[in-house]
């Protein structure tokens, strides 16, 4: 960064010569000292999983959740300061219940996403507010079947003019996550906070785009990208927070959920035997990291 | 004048995506007890304000930020047995507070609250204790410390962590003011004019203990303490920064 | 010039005539709702020990035409069932109006992602959980007697903006502990909220033709708090039952068909498609004094 101190990063919504703006870009560091936050899209469900660093001893132990639901079906897990999560969240609630209120419907994942990329871009256009300095997933089960509109009476032409399209798919599962820019993207499986670099790459390696893992596969993988991701900051305690939401016949119902305790603690029991087998197998990896 | 270009306001992240200002006012919480005046005019600060019935905070920073808080925490508290008919969560308002913080922390014009607070009491979920800082965060402890040189009464709270889950109303307020013991400096002590104890609990009212109330507790908890003194007092002194 | 101060600005009279105050404001005051359009009829209500019965009939009428059938009580959460007479757009309304609040109530409910609720159970077909009316999130936060106050505050509010909603409401259900004995068990709870923002509580209610035909008999059947206790539930169920035959009978504005409700600590129970049974007109036959008979 040749041109801190040239005095053109010191305001927001100012550009520099070579066309960058630096609050924007310094907001991403705040996201880069955060827990690791993950996403991960199943073929019939959305894992979200956190790196929650314990920085007390005198913190409520599995108190202080930190990924939130929006409507019903859908959360959100954010890397970077935590109470900037706080206001994007609330932000996001608020535009759910905008959209139901307008639409008597619940609002797609896409369109959040979209709301809430625009909402934060918007943070980075005036010298009077600052970026959000948090990193955010959104991950979303949009309802598969039809969601009747309340009061109404008969469901309308069943194809055709005014109806449904034939043979066309409704909801599914939805992965999107959205940076200090406002730049989002969807994403099969998604990284953000301080080991995103390692986290990212065990992520490639599922090969999530052929949509084979399955919901419980993607829980296990979540809590062992965690472990993996929190390798580089070992002496430092942590406790892992996991939600996921599912289809209507899943396990969460559509609804966005934590996973249930029992369920985690096998994937974490996983997740701490599959590393330490690393250990023994290659060594050198590991060094590696650590040089960096 | 400044010690950096980056730390005039609450808008601006420095290089390394922190926001000065608001660690600033984090250090207003830190100057604690300073706001404490002992001169023999005026009467200590109090420190302690119940909010509801069912519980209360306690402030280390600035005692007047503290009121425009508590006032929005008791407006917002009256409002919830007004039109629901039920208590307000203590994560509900403590989470409220923290969302406004955080909106003093993101626009230009605003400064951060130079305060900290200790939001106890009991709800519908049982026992809780959250921790509000000025950056906007908030968490829920098991026992906490804030203000001047606390570092030293979290240290006694860690030490005796396990015993809190089990221990009577009696036995958490002698921690409490042992914790708080620690915190003083060398020449002083507890007495009952410059300590306040507030308990809240299943059954039992938030309720302020002040003055002479607190006699009883001072003398037996620092008999006791005579008796069984800290040995490792002196090597957590290092600990405080 | 005009030296009165209430003439500065204005067009002088002299040169363009007074002012005409028409102009300036509509000559008929701003209305809202005068009076409801599609209305349902009675709610009735009873607690007996250990729970409370609700019951209303699916008619939807506009005037004294047969409209359509509607979902007359609804279920708010495991704690809570709601009963609604009177304008039916408007409990449409006030139906969206709560499912906005049950999902705020879900958020804090659990501290993060919704914690489940107690009971998670509930067979909900995969349609009614799209419909998400089923507010299970809410179990925590909101009993009946929590739900019934905000509505009370709501319907007093609009009947203060001059704009009411036009529902006599019946919120039965289960109450929350006091604050000082955290761990007693759920007492029965059943109160009325009307239009005007007015609320109270007996035990036993009834809106609309109700309150006159079903009224006096579950009065009968449970005079005051003391008899609650000693009824149990299909004693309770049966007077209801009764109750919504006397209505059909007499009520030219009901339907042989509708919902019951019962609210126990296990949970809510509503069948939405009861019947009238065992019905006998020969009573019919004993009424003198109208329409076209002669002796």
């Amino acid at each position: 960064m040749t041109s801190i101190g040239t005095g053109y990063d010191l305001s927001n919504s100012v550009f520099s010569p070579d066309g960058r703006n630096f609050q924007v870009e310094y907001a991403m560091k705040a996201v880069e000292n955060g827990g690791t936050a993950i996403g991960i899209r199943c073929k019939d469900g959305v894992v979200l999983a956190l790196e929650k660093l314990v920085t007390s001893k005198l913190l409520k132990p599995g108190a202080n959740k930190r990924i939130s639901t929006v409507d019903r079906n859908m959360g959100v897990v954010s890397a970077g300061l935590t109470p900037d999560g706080r206001h994007f969240v609330s932000r996001a609630r608020d535009e759910a219940a905008q959209w139901r209120s307008l639409y008597k419907a619940p609002i797609p994942t896409a369109a959040l996403a979209n709301r809430m990329g625009s909402y934060v871009q918007a943070y980075t256009l005036y010298s009077s507010v600052r970026p959000f300095g948090v990193t955010a997933i959104i991950g979303g089960w949009d309802s598969e079947v039809e969601v009747p509109v309340d009061g109404q009476v008969g469901a309308g032409p069943a194809v055709g003019a005014g109806g449904k399209k034939e043979g066309e798919k409704h909801g599914g599962p939805y992965l999107y996550m959205i940076e200090p820019s406002g730049l989002y993207w969807g994403y099969y499986g998604a990284a953000t906070g301080k080991g995103r670099q390692a986290a990212k790459s065990e992520l490639e390696k599922l090969d999530l785009a052929a949509g084979n893992l399955t919901l419980e596969e993607g829980v296990k993988e979540a809590a062992r990208i965690i472990y993996v991701a929190h390798e580089d900051s070992k002496d430092k305690e942590f406790e892992l927070e996991m939600t996921w939401v599912s289809s209507l016949s899943g396990p969460t119902k559509g609804r966005h959920e934590e996973v249930p305790q029992k369920l985690r603690e096998e994937a974490e029991r996983l997740a701490k035997k599959s590393l330490e087998g690393d250990d023994d197998e290659d060594d050198k990896p590991e060094g590696e990291k650590m040089e960096e | 004048m400044f010690r950096n270009n980056y730390d005039n306001d609450s808008v601006t992240f420095s290089p390394q995506g922190r926001i000065f200002q608001v660690e600033y006012a984090q250090e207003a919480v830190k100057q604690g007890s300073v706001v404490r005046n002992a001169e023999e005019l005026s009467s200590y600060q109090k420190k302690i304000i119940p909010i509801d019935s069912h519980y209360g905070v306690a402030l280390a920073g600035l005692a007047s930020d503290a009121r425009v808080l508590s006032n929005f925490m008791k407006q917002q508290s009256l409002a919830s047995r007004l039109t629901y008919d039920r208590p307000i969560l203590l994560s509900e308002i403590t989470h409220r507070i923290g969302d406004r913080a955080q909106t003093n922390t993101q626009h230009y014009g605003k400064r951060p609250y130079g305060v900290g607070l200790l939001i106890a009491g009991v709800d519908a979920k049982g026992p809780h204790l959250f921790e509000f800082q000025p950056s906007g965060v908030t968490q829920e402890m098991v026992a906490c410390g804030i203000g001047a040189r606390s570092q030293m009464a979290r240290t006694y709270l860690e030490r005796n962590l396990e015993q809190f889950a089990e221990a009577s109303r009696e036995e958490l307020v002698k921690h409490a003011l042992r914790a708080l013991k620690e915190s003083l400096s060398q020449d002083k002590e507890l007495t009952v004019d410059n300590t306040s104890v507030g308990v809240g609990g299943v059954k039992e009212d938030f309720k302020l203990y002040e003055g002479q109330e607190l006699s009883g507790w001072l003398e037996t908890t620092f008999e006791n303490m005579n008796t069984a003194p800290e040995p490792e007092a002196g090597e957590s002194m290092e600990v405080d920064s | 010039m005009n030296h009165l101060p209430q003439a500065w600005g204005r067009p002088r009279d002299d040169i363009y005539g007074a002012y005409n105050h028409a102009h300036l404001a509509p000559s008929h005051p701003t209305t809202h709702t005068q009076s409801p359009i599609v209305t349902g009829t009675s709610v009735i209500a009873l607690k007996f020990r250990g729970g409370v019965v609700i019951a209303a009939d699916n008619l939807a009428s506009y005037g004294s035409l047969a409209l359509h059938r509607r979902e007359a009580a609804e279920k708010f959460n495991d704690k809570a069932v709601l009963g609604f007479g009177g304008d039916v757009s408007d409990m449409q309304y006030l139906d969206r109006y709560l499912n906005a609040l049950a999902i705020r109530e879900n958020y804090s409910s659990g501290s993060g992602a919704g914690e489940k609720a107690s009971s998670t159970s509930t067979d909900a077909s995969e349609e009614e959980r799209a419909e998400s009316l089923d507010n299970e999130g809410a179990g925590t936060g909101m009993a009946a007697n929590n739900l019934h106050k905000y509505l009370q505050k709501l319907l007093y509010r609009r009947r203060s903006d001059f704009n009411p909603l036009w529902n006599h409401i019946l919120i039965a259900g289960l109450s929350s502990p006091p604050p000082n004995a955290p761990d007693a068990s759920p007492q029965p709870f059943l109160k009325s909220v009307d239009l005007l923002g007015t609320a109270f509580g007996a035990p036993s209610l009834a809106t609309g033709f109700g309150a006159h035909l079903a009224q006096p008999i579950l009065r009968r059947v449970v005079p005051d708090e003391e008899a609650v206790k000693k009824i149990d539930e299909a004693t309770a169920v049966e007077a209801i039952r009764e109750c919504m035959k006397v209505l059909w009978y007499r009520d030219a504005r009901s339907l042989d068909r509708y919902s019951l409700a019962v609210v126990t600590k296990e949970g809510v129970r509503l069948s939405e498609d009861e019947r009238v049974e065992g019905q006998s007109w020969e009573f019919a036959e004993g009424i003198r004094g109208y329409g076209t008979q002669v002796v």
